[in-house]
């Protein structure tokens, strides 16, 4: 019973954490449910290799892989969407 | 900054899986600016998307659309926002904090100002003939 009672209290204690960090009950929904598992510090750190991958020209036909855009010059890669 | 910097490096944006589409967690800011998605299922829905930013703001940096086996986004662990430099060698120079907080294009640009070419040697020695 005490048991059940102190884990109830931890999760409450641990969403209002997530509101105070989120701005609101609904952010911080969205945060837990969306955004925690999607982000990582991630594996490749400066100084490795950099990864490839394969994607896709804006005309939706053309793929090509990130390595291939990797001259003589310093290549920014800058990741992110609309929304 | 782009537009500062196109001579000394290239660019690439990489267009990733949606931050706030509207079926995930939606933001207020979103609503407001009509920006309203859903996350997309199909490579052309996303596609459709990326085309639609990269037209609202005339977009100069050459975009590239991230498939939807997401490969780059979890090869640089990139969701929701990332900046990386990758040197002519292909190792990682810089390696941004994850977003929003940590995405600083100020690193980009201290980065960058800190490796500018030097005077051209043409312009030199007209510096000290005069």
């Amino acid at each position: 019973m005490i048991g059940a009672i102190s884990v109830a209290v931890l999760l409450l204690a641990g969403f209002g954490v997530a509101v105070y960090l989120a701005g609101s009950p609904r952010d911080a929904y969205g945060m837990l449910r969306y955004a925690v598992w999607q982000m990582s510090s991630g594996e490749v750190q400066a100084g490795d290799r950099a990864p490839d991958a394969e994607v896709m020209a804006l005309d939706g036909t053309t793929r090509f892989r990130l390595r291939e855009r990797l001259g003589e010059r310093p290549l920014v890669l800058v990741f992110g969407s609309y929304t | 900054m782009y537009e500062e910097f196109k001579g000394q490096a290239d660019f690439l944006t990489i267009y990733i899986r949606e931050a706030h589409p509207d079926d995930e967690w939606q933001m207020d800011v979103n609503i407001k600016d009509d920006v309203c998605y859903a996350q997309p299922k199909t490579f052309d829905e996303r596609l459709a998307i990326a085309n639609d930013f990269a037209k609202r703001f005339n977009f100069p940096l050459p975009l590239a659309v991230d498939t939807m086996a997401d490969e780059a986004n979890k090869a640089y662990a990139a969701w929701p926002e990332r900046l990386y430099i990758i040197s002519p060698d292909g190792t990682v120079a810089y390696k941004g904090g994850i977003g929003p907080f940590n995405y600083k294009p100020e690193e980009v640009r201290a980065w960058l100002e800190a490796r500018r070419p030097k005077a051209a040697p043409a312009e030199s020695s007209r510096l000290r003939a005069n």
